[in-house]
């Protein structure tokens, strides 16, 4: 079940879903990005369909929609504390398949790691409703399908694909919540059989370890890393699955009893993320940080929670300035993995013998 | 007031009266904090520090309706804490992380090895220790940077009559009389009946745990016999921040306090 | 050779060199913000191997000096580099017979934002842009862009050095404080950015607009300014008297300033050179040197409208050893 829609279609679609939800979308922020004259594609709130950018792959994640950047948790006093406001409409966010895969991820941590549930991200994470935006073709650095994140059945309202036709452009939309066909009927949409489209496969290709040999955690693979990488964290300020974050607390007096207490995203790649009271730190060099990196992705998350991290949307990869590629290390990690476990298997060989 | 208030938000922290503070040493104080509730030693709290924010305290005392927090006056959150005093309130959360289960080290022989502030977290084991039956079997290495140092100076005397305690400084200006050297030196020594049987609880500085755990093993303790508690940075004492995760493990959460055969295997 | 009967000043002014070695010329092409497709590449090499010794001389100003051509060649060559001329659109009198040159020199660029990940505006394009207002000309003035505060095409010894610059813009809810910009801008630039209450803030005065922030910002927080700002610096030299920097002028500077603030120094040279100056040349520097720089100031400003932002030194005074004062 589905509909088509026209250019100005999809403009009043988008016009009468605002007048209900707040839409989150990926957005082309002109000369925005980190050289001049170029863009980046990031999440904003958005008025309108022309604002949604449906043919790149947005280059940080949704996730600021339940982890915004920087977020006031709470404001206190010398005995009183009060969370900070948040507005209470119901929330559209447009992501992809690999995303949608993410925001389990992101369940993961802040609903079910430990037993207490995460409020802040609770809160949010009510609010929001998902429009999955179909993969005709992947992304350069993209490997969904060696993740099993390409595929997506359910979680979404709706989901829309876009393709040029003649002169004009056309949206297709699968609607398997029957609750939005009013706003399809409203914007002039013609019925049709409609089925989101999805990448069957990718120019990257990552094998995957079934499981990591603590001995990988000492392969010489990770030593290049020390060298070639700057410790700047985008890779992890860019994924979609990457959770971690550090508390601040702002004081607007003197007696540093009022204030309020926020938290930021932090990355386990930049300096600092381990210091402790006394000048302790760990993982001091970036080869550590990148294998602690990678091994939560591929190995460390999954032990925890039955399925790896990573959803394989090569936002790291993209974004990486010294051209470190991730989706090589995976690659590394399993043929080092698997040397180890050859190693073993003949030593078991030989006492069997 | 003043008591564990059962928040809905676990992120909310909640107005905690200093009721005493002990100076042990130009750096380190101990706050006495009004508190009710279950805590175990080995626990830590999130202490809410005015003009610097939160930072993550072991519990190194516990009583009916107080717990001790040992604050070291290092890093930049930790300085403001000694502007306060009684009579005054901090804002806490917590308790965190699982701590030390006494009932472990209830039978036989048991060494605890703690260094510096490593101490504070063990306190509550020692005590425990030192009023068991066989206190005689129960020994106690505490080791400091230098004689100016040592911390819990009342209990270390009092510990000293009811357990085998071994007080030792890394260096000292001359004529003193203590022990002087690492935790180390002592361990071979211990006049114990059955080191393979007997548990070992370490806490320190990660060279200190290290070499500490090398000399009990060459001593014949059993790995599943050592229990250790690591120090991480912990932001939200919650399993959510991330800073405290080694491999699939959240200090905060499935510790600090590990079995040495589990704890050996988070590699940093 | 006995025939020779050349008229130097026109050869020069044809871009031509008087070569030490005698019935020798070289020919000189220059590169307007040091671009040159590669098919006048190819023509030059062509040129070089035909009339001159195979050799192609990389000039300082991003010119070319094509060495060991016949002086009887001269017309030979003009006709063959003409499709270099169209190429790189330089000013030009009569198709076929070369360019007029001399005076003002090559304007250079480096890479700009073409290439340069720190560009902070189109070097090349606005060096075109000023070759095509001021050639050909035959006062001696040097002009030069460079994309950012490096400064790599040391625009600080020309007489007008173009410095790129950025506002940069802060958007407080993408910062998660990991300091990077302010590490780098203490590192790599002048240490204008401090942490306040767990933001950043960016000290204006100090802030030379470089981009580091912008550049090593993993969020985005900081961003460029749609906006384009130039650091104007005057009067820099190399040479025999008083070699000296060039000073800052105007901080914040729109283009189209910096296009009339030029085009009213060719004015203010027409008005006050020495007609006495050895070969009718004389150096604008020192042209001002003898008026003041008071009186300098108030012609090129004639009727510029600078932006708001832009801060214009009240006096400047310039350094560099005076050998024509003191010796050497």
């Amino acid at each position: 079940m589905g509909y088509v829609l026209t250019q100005s279609g999809f403009s009043e679609l988008v016009k009468s879903l605002e007048s209900q939800y707040r839409i989150f979308a990926p957005v082309l922020k002109k000369g925005a990005g980190r050289h001049l004259d170029t863009d980046v594609v990031l999440y904003d709130f958005v008025k309108s369909a022309e604002e949604i950018e449906l043919e790149h792959k947005s280059d940080y994640a949704f996730k600021e929609a339940l982890l915004p950047m920087s977020e006031t948790l709470f404001f206190f006093t010398e005995q009183q504390t009060k969370e900070a406001d948040l507005d209470e409409r119901p929330v559209l966010v447009f992501l992809r398949s690999c995303d949608l895969h993410a925001l389990k991820r992101l369940d993961d941590i802040y609903l079910r790691n430990g037993k207490e549930i995460d409020p802040f991200y609770k809160r949010r994470r009510d609010l929001l409703h998902f429009v999955l935006i179909g993969c005709p073709h992947a992304f350069e650095n993209c490997f969904c399908v060696d993740m099993g994140s390409n595929l997506t059945k359910d979680g979404y309202v709706f989901s829309i694909d876009s393709a040029e036709e003649g002169e004009d452009t056309v949206y297709r939309f699968e609607v398997p919540d029957a609750s939005f066909n009013t706003f399809f009927e409203g914007a002039g949409g013609t019925k049709a059989d409609v089925q989101h489209t999805y990448v069957t496969e990718t120019k990257t290709r990552v094998r995957v370890p079934e499981e990591v040999p603590q001995a990988v955690m000492k392969d010489a693979l990770w030593d290049e890393y020390t060298q070639r990488c700057i410790g700047c964290g985008r890779c992890n300020f860019v994924c979609p699955t990457c959770t971690c974050f550090t508390m601040q607390d702002v004081y607007y007096t003197d007696n540093g009893r009022v204030g309020e207490r926020r938290r930021v995203e932090a990355s386990c790649m930049v300096d600092g993320f381990t210091n402790v009271a006394g000048g302790g730190q760990y993982r001091k060099t970036k080869g550590e940080r990148m294998r602690f990196k990678v091994l939560h992705k591929i190995s460390d998350h999954k032990k925890r929670f039955g399925e790896n991290m990573c959803v394989g949307c090569g936002r790291c990869d993209d974004v990486c300035p010294e051209y470190i590629s991730y989706s090589h290390i995976i690659n590394k990690v399993y043929d080092a993995s698997e040397k180890v476990l050859q190693a073993k298997n003949a030593e078991g060989g030989e006492e069997n013998e | 007031m003043n008591t564990a208030v059962t928040n809905a938000n676990p992120y909310i922290p909640f107005p905690s009266e200093i009721l005493d503070v002990v100076k042990h040493t130009q750096k380190e104080y101990t706050f006495r904090m009004k508190f009710e509730g279950e805590v175990r030693p080995g626990q830590f709290f999130e202490v809410s520090v005015p003009k610097f924010g939160e930072a993550p305290i072991s519990v190194s005392g516990i009583g009916k309706d107080y717990v001790d927090l040992t604050i070291r006056r290092v890093g930049r959150v930790t300085n403001e804490v000694f502007e306060h005093y009684k009579g005054q309130s901090l804002l806490l959360r917590g308790p965190y992380g699982n701590g030390f289960d006494i009932d472990l080290y209830k039978e036989g022989e048991t060494v605890v090895v703690a260094g510096g502030t490593g101490v504070s977290p063990v306190r509550g084991v020692i005590e425990a220790l030192s009023t068991m039956d066989n206190a005689k079997d129960k020994y106690a290495i505490a080791g400091f940077r230098s004689p100016d140092d040592m911390l819990f100076r009342d209990d270390l005397a009092r510990w000293k009559d009811r357990l085998n305690l071994i007080l030792t400084v890394d260096r000292a200006p001359e004529g003193y009389e203590g022990n002087v050297g690492l935790v180390t030196k002592f361990i071979a020594d211990l006049p114990l009946r059955d080191p393979s049987s007997a548990k070992a609880v370490v806490v320190g500085p990660p060279p200190m745990m290290k070499f500490t755990i090398i000399e009990l093993q060459k001593k014949g303790f059993k790995d599943e016999n050592i229990t250790v508690s690591y120090e991480r940075k912990m932001c939200c004492g919650l399993g959510k921040c991330g800073h405290c995760r080694v491999n699939s493990t959240y200090i905060c959460l499935d510790g600090p306090v590990f079995n040495y055969t589990e704890g050996k295997l988070l590699m940093d | 050779m006995g025939e020779l009967d050349i008229n130097v000043v026109k050869l020069k002014k044809n871009a031509f060199r008087v070569s030490k070695v005698r019935g020798e010329t070289a020919s000189r092409i220059r590169i307007p913000g040091g671009v040159i497709d590669a098919k006048s590449m190819q023509k030059i090499v062509e040129i070089a191997e035909k009339y001159g010794t195979g050799t192609i001389d990389i000039t300082n100003r991003q010119g070319i000096e094509i060495p060991g051509i016949k002086l009887e060649d001269v017309d030979k060559v003009n006709a063959e580099v003409q499709s270099v001329i169209d190429a790189l659109h330089i000013n030009q009198t009569e198709r076929g017979k070369g360019f007029p040159s001399s005076g003002t020199r090559n304007i250079e660029a480096c890479p700009g934002k073409r290439l340069c990940p720190f560009g902070n505006y189109d070097t090349t394009a606005m060096a075109q842009r000023i070759e095509q207002m001021v050639f050909p000309n035959d006062r001696h003035v040097k002009i030069a862009c460079t994309g950012c505060s490096n400064d790599c095409a040391k625009v600080r010894f020309a007489d007008f050095g173009i410095i790129g610059m950025t506002e940069p813009q802060y958007n407080p809810d993408r910062c998660v404080t990991c300091e990077q910009c302010v590490n780098y801008c203490k590192k790599r630039s002048v240490g204008a950015l401090s942490v306040v209450n767990g933001k950043i803030v960016r000290d204006t005065d100090k802030c030379i607009g470089c981009g580091v922030c912008v550049h090593y910002c993993p969020t985005r927080a900081w961003t460029r300014s749609k906006e384009h700002y130039f650091r104007l610096v005057l009067l820099g030299r190399t040479g025999k008297k008083n070699p000296r920097l060039a000073e800052d002028f105007i901080k914040w500077c729109d283009e189209e300033s910096i296009m009339k603030i030029i085009h009213n120094a060719y004015a203010y040279i027409e008005e006050y050179i020495d007609p006495n100056a050895v070969e009718h040349k004389e150096h604008i520097g020192y042209i001002v040197d003898r008026t003041g720089f008071e009186k300098f100031k108030e012609y090129i400003l004639k009727d510029v409208t600078l932006g708001p932002k832009a801060e214009v030194a009240k006096t400047m005074y310039w350094g560099g050893k005076h050998y024509d004062q003191y010796g050497g």
